[in-house]
């Protein structure tokens, strides 16, 4: 790696490390690129030489977030035991937990990704391969050990699924923890999964 | 009849008569809220200020502020008066229905068609959900209460007619359906999707949902 490189990757990590920062205490819209850039002690220049906008500085750091979150899951997946609707819930919770460690920032993305604009880089809230990959594993077991119908519409099920995840954050505003929004996903999830059930 | 004249009517009513004073107060409400709609509009949410609203309705920033308290209250009422406007529909669609799911199809289907001209309002409402303190969200589940109300209802006739199971859980049911109705608009808004297209999405997760719930 060139000299250039290395200085360009090094203020890339500045500038992603102090927004995550900011984001998650002073509010998402609270922050300007000019704040981000003073406490990354870079020039708001070379701010925008490196990202075209806050949001896609934002897709940057959930996407970091979620390789982390991929790595910790990877661990847990294969070992998860139990029915299919405890294996959901236990997902779900581990994702829960991980992202409520910062839910300012989360909810600055969820925020972002409703506002109808794109970002280079964005991936928006339940488009995401890291959370629908797994959900698509796990789905594919229950279908095979016969606990839920074959023709149970995979991807149709992945949809109500993510959304009822992300939908539950919406409680965090009126002071939801995460012990309340994984037992309110679980039994979401309980009837949802009835309804597929093999009778 | 809209939430605006309802209000404004509950303040009046040791009178029975509006007087000309409340009169011109409802007229500036009005005014403001129509502004407000034009710029959530074309601006979204954070990008519209107060300022640029009064601006728009042709009063001072002291004005609105005599008819709301925040931006936000200013943003929930022109939602609440969207929903509403199509509540009669809602209704006859909920009364007119031989099951649930054609109940909740009727009522969401209204809301879709409606609001898919609207998108990006539609865009701003979701996108200001997450952030909201808890006074102002508590403020903005009650704005939508007379919807989220009719919701249940529909659900709460398909356990009294025993076409859903009796031990039901109405409010967890209620949840589940809003929210994946409400998911239904991101594919409006990204992949341009039209009211039918929603719909018919919702009918077979609806389809899936009520399924776990059949008496």
């Amino acid at each position: 790696m060139g000299v250039r490189e290395q200085q360009k990757q090094a203020t890339r990590a500045k500038v992603l490390d102090a927004a995550r920062d900011l984001f998650d205490s002073a509010g998402y819209e609270e922050t300007t690129i000019r704040a981000i850039a003073e406490r990354a002690g870079v020039s708001v220049g070379s701010v925008f030489t490196t990202f075209a906008s806050k949001a896609e500085i934002l897709g940057q750091i959930m996407n970091e977030r979620i390789e982390q979150l991929t790595v910790e899951l990877e661990k847990v997946v294969p070992h998860l035991r139990g029915s299919f609707v405890d294996r959901l819930s236990a997902f779900m919770a581990i994702r829960y937990d991980f992202q409520m460690r910062r839910p300012k920032l989360y909810l600055a993305y969820l925020s972002v990704s409703f506002h109808g604009q794109r970002a280079r880089g964005f991936v928006r809230m339940g488009t995401s391969p890291a959370l629908r990959a797994p959900l698509r594993e796990i789905i594919a077991g229950a279908i095979e050990r016969g606990e839920i119908r074959a023709d149970a519409e995979v991807e149709l099920l992945i949809d109500a699924i993510v959304s009822l995840y992300g939908f539950n954050y919406l409680r965090v505003a009126e002071g939801a923890e995460v012990a309340e929004l994984t037992s309110l996903m679980d039994r979401e999830l309980k009837l949802l999964v009835e309804g597929l059930a093999r009778r | 009849m809209t939430f605006v004249n309802q209000k404004t009517l509950t303040v009046l009513e040791p009178r029975q008569r509006p007087t000309r004073r409340a009169l011109a107060k409802q007229q500036t409400r009005e005014k403001i809220l129509a502004a407000g709609r034009e710029l959530f509009m074309t601006r979204g949410y954070e990008g519209a200020t107060i300022r640029d609203i009064a601006s728009a309705a042709g009063m001072s920033t002291g004005a609105v502020f005599a008819s709301f308290a925040d931006k936000a209250e200013l943003f929930d009422e022109i939602i609440a008066s969207d929903y509403e406007a199509l509540r009669d529909e809602m209704e006859a669609a909920v009364e007119d229905a031989k099951d649930v799911q054609s109940a909740l199809l009727g009522l969401f289907g209204a809301a879709y068609r409606s609001h898919v001209h609207r998108l990006p309002l539609v865009c701003a409402a979701m996108s200001v959900g997450w952030t909201r303190d808890p006074k102002t969200a508590g403020r903005s589940r009650e704005a939508l209460k007379p919807i989220v109300d009719l919701i249940r209802n529909a659900l709460q006739d398909g356990v009294d007619r025993g076409e859903l199971a009796s031990h039901t859980d109405v409010r967890l049911l209620r949840g589940i359906v809003w929210e994946v109705y409400l998911s239904g608009y991101r594919a409006a808004v990204y992949e341009g999707w039209t009211a039918d297209d929603m719909l018919a999405r919702l009918a077979e997760q609806l389809k899936i949902i009520l399924a776990g719930v059949r008496a």
